[in-house]
């Protein structure tokens, strides 16, 4: 599902380089569900942007789907990011004066859906993390555990194939991380790939593998738990 | 996506309603100064004979004093823009042109027989009977006068609407008879409501004045001793020896008379120019045009530049109105770009989501387009307010100048857009290149 290569990623001012990044490789197969963990500045969240197409690397070659993204235009990567990645984040990032019913349109805006598939997929998004009540609602009329929801709603209404998770329970308190984490726990087993950054020791080992980055390198690969054989296929 | 770009736009509008109206506000501000302009000198600027621009011709002739040329204060060809009598009336005997007129206005009193109605002295013009085909004057009861009128005495007269209105009310006034200057005239005619602006045919007295109340024959010069009641330039009062009075003036190198032909092809024109040739070497050898030979046809159009009835103070007044309306886009781009980069986590999460460049810098060009169209609207508010100022402030013959056509709503619209598109350019672009990722962890 993705495979990255030797990775680099350096950010340059006039004085100083920083490498972000550097000779970062990794795998995540299809339907793995992968956390990913590090101290601050360790270049979780550079990884994660790469992940997501939302930056390029400086060096190093990165697979996505079998397809290199390196050199892409920035339309094919956003048809890319569109069309196969969803974004969950820790401020969950939803626009505050949309309702929840347009936030997750707006993905499938760009997708070029008519109005009809808009709406059923939106309904049916808006069902499983349970708010369908709610979609006249604008955001800070929710909770954030229900704003998160809604942030995972909007990933998968396009019905990606790859989840990428930004400490998506950063802003929770512990009851409403443990119901987003069984969300995602229950993405993951209808076969999304999910790919999760966070602090929390304890969320990381529930994922199947933790991945922890230090220094812009990954220095640790960890199996968690049995994978399923279906998803090292 | 344009409509959905459009809702956005709607929406972001709302969401921002002061500094929305602040770049709306200076959006307007600059539509309606520069349209205010625009719209007067576009209306001054037409040519309302555009349509034959291409057959007629104001004719001149150098018959001025041989020892200084012809001076309007700088302007023109150094030509006299009127002819003598005498060479108009030469003119008038060629029968290459299709149309000709010689003309000049003047004024009489009227009365009728009618006692409701009460004298009133009118504005008339004198001219020959091609004056109305010529310059497609529409007719609404009867038609000119004969042919021998432009020669011979004839107490005919055709009649504006407006007049006909005014002394017969709605009545096809054809065959009745009304006293000019204590003469009974029959009247042969009611032209329809024509009111050219600016009045080409005749731009030495008010170029947006209205047009005559009556007209009548060119022939009666000898009978009423008509004088021209526009200009009357000369340099040479003495007619032949021994002539005195009226046939002294008329035979004197006084430019009094307003000079129009129709050529229908470049054959007949060059014909024309030939014969005028001719005419001037002729009257050379006679004593007169002792300047070097020199005559000019001009076409409607140029005869308004060479006229400068859209002069070089309202050119100049054109380009300040724009250099206004460029003040007002920069603060509108300071504006766009504080609006735009305030909303720059919302274009960070649409990246994510899959929005390209592109798409960000379409939907926020049609924010600045939507904002043009409202400034344009609330600008066709203000252009009206300024014309309204300037009607006010100005002479009876700006009203139909200061006015609002369609064109001018379209381009008073047009122009808001281009401007709100062209201050939107640069803070789009910027939003478009912020990198997502920025907004997405810090948000």
């Amino acid at each position: 599902m993705l495979k990255m290569q030797n990775i680099r990623k350096s950010y340059r001012t006039d004085t100083i380089e920083t490498h972000a990044l550097r000779d970062f490789s990794l795998e995540v197969n299809e339907g793995e569900f992968v956390s990913v963990t590090g101290p601050s500045g360790s270049g979780k969240t550079t990884f994660l942007n790469i992940a997501g197409l939302l930056e390029t690397p400086t060096g190093g070659q990165y697979l996505l789907d079998g397809q290199e993204v390196g050199n892409l235009s920035d339309s094919e990567r956003s048809r890319l990011r569109n069309e196969k990645i969803g974004f969950i984040f820790q401020g969950f990032n939803l626009i505050p004066d949309l309702n929840l019913f347009d936030n997750i349109d707006v993905p499938l805006r760009y997708r070029g859906f008519n109005a009809k598939e808009r709406r059923r997929r939106i309904e049916k998004s808006l069902e499983q993390v349970g708010l369908s009540a709610r979609a006249k609602h604008l955001p800070a009329q929710l909770s954030g555990g229900q704003q998160q929801r809604v942030a995972i709603a909007r990933a998968l209404a396009g019905e990606p194939r790859f989840l990428l998770a930004d400490e998506p329970t950063g802003n929770l308190d512990s009851l409403m991380a443990r119901q987003v984490m069984e969300l995602l726990e229950f993405i993951n087993e209808w076969g999304t790939t999910i790919v999760m950054v966070t602090h929390d020791p304890d969320l990381a080992r529930r994922a199947q593998r933790n991945i922890q980055i230090v220094d812009g390198q990954v220095s640790d690969l960890r199996q968690t738990i049995a994978q399923p054989e279906a998803a090292i296929a | 996506m344009i409509g959905y770009y459009i809702s956005l736009a709607m929406r972001s509008l709302r969401g921002t309603p002061i500094l929305s109206a602040l770049m709306i506000a200076a959006i307007a501000v600059g539509v309606g100064a520069s349209m205010t302009v625009l719209t007067v000198n576009y209306m001054t600027s037409k040519n309302p004979l555009e349509h034959k621009d291409s057959v007629l011709y104001a004719v001149q002739l150098d018959s001025w004093d041989p020892n200084e040329s012809y001076n309007r204060g700088g302007r023109g060809n150094q030509i006299p823009w009127q002819l003598t009598y005498q060479d108009a009336t030469a003119l008038l005997r060629s029968e290459i042109p299709a149309r000709q007129v010689a003309m000049h206005r003047f004024g009489f009193t009227v009365t009728t027989d009618d006692s409701q109605v009460r004298p009133f002295v009118a504005n008339a013009r004198v001219t020959t009977r091609d004056f109305f085909g010529l310059f497609d004057v529409p007719f609404k009861h009867g038609g000119t006068w004969e042919k021998s009128a432009d020669e011979t005495p004839t107490l005919s007269v055709v009649l504006s609407s407006a007049t006909n209105a005014k002394i017969f009310g709605e009545k096809n006034s054809v065959g009745e008879v009304i006293q000019l200057n204590g003469e009974p005239f029959t009247v042969v005619g009611v032209i329809e409501d024509w009111n050219p602006s600016p009045k080409v045919h005749d731009l030495n007295n008010g170029a947006f004045n209205d047009s005559e109340e009556i007209y009548i024959p060119f022939g009666l010069h000898r009978k009423f001793e008509i004088h021209s009641w526009g200009n009357n330039n000369g340099w040479n009062s003495g007619g032949n020896e021994g002539v005195t009075g009226y046939e002294a003036h008329l035979q004197s190198e006084s430019v009094w008379i307003q000079y129009w032909v129709e050529l229908d092809s470049a054959a007949q024109k060059r014909d024309y120019e030939e014969f005028i040739t001719n005419y001037i070497r002729q009257q050379k050898e006679q004593g007169r045009f002792q300047r070097p030979l020199k005559f000019a046809l001009t076409q409607p159009s140029e005869w308004l530049v060479l006229n400068e009835v859209l002069d070089q103070d309202s050119r100049v007044l054109a380009w300040c109105a724009l250099a206004f309306l460029l003040v007002c886009v920069v603060n509108a781009v300071a504006l766009l770009l504080a609006k735009f980069l305030r909303k720059a986590p919302e274009a960070g999460v649409r990246r994510a989501l899959g929005a390209g460049r592109g798409s960000i810098f379409t939907q926020h060009l049609i924010e600045s387009g939507c904002i043009g169209l409202l400034g344009g609207l609330a600008g066709i508010v203000l252009t009206l307010v300024g014309l309204a100022g300037i009607r006010v402030l100005t002479d009876d013959g700006f009203d139909r100048v200061a006015q609002m056509d369609w064109a001018m709503v379209f381009a008073a619209i047009a122009l808001a857009v281009f401007a709100s598109l062209l201050a939107g350019l640069y803070p789009a672009w910027r939003i478009s290149r912020t990198n997502p990722s920025v907004y997405l962890k810090t948000q």
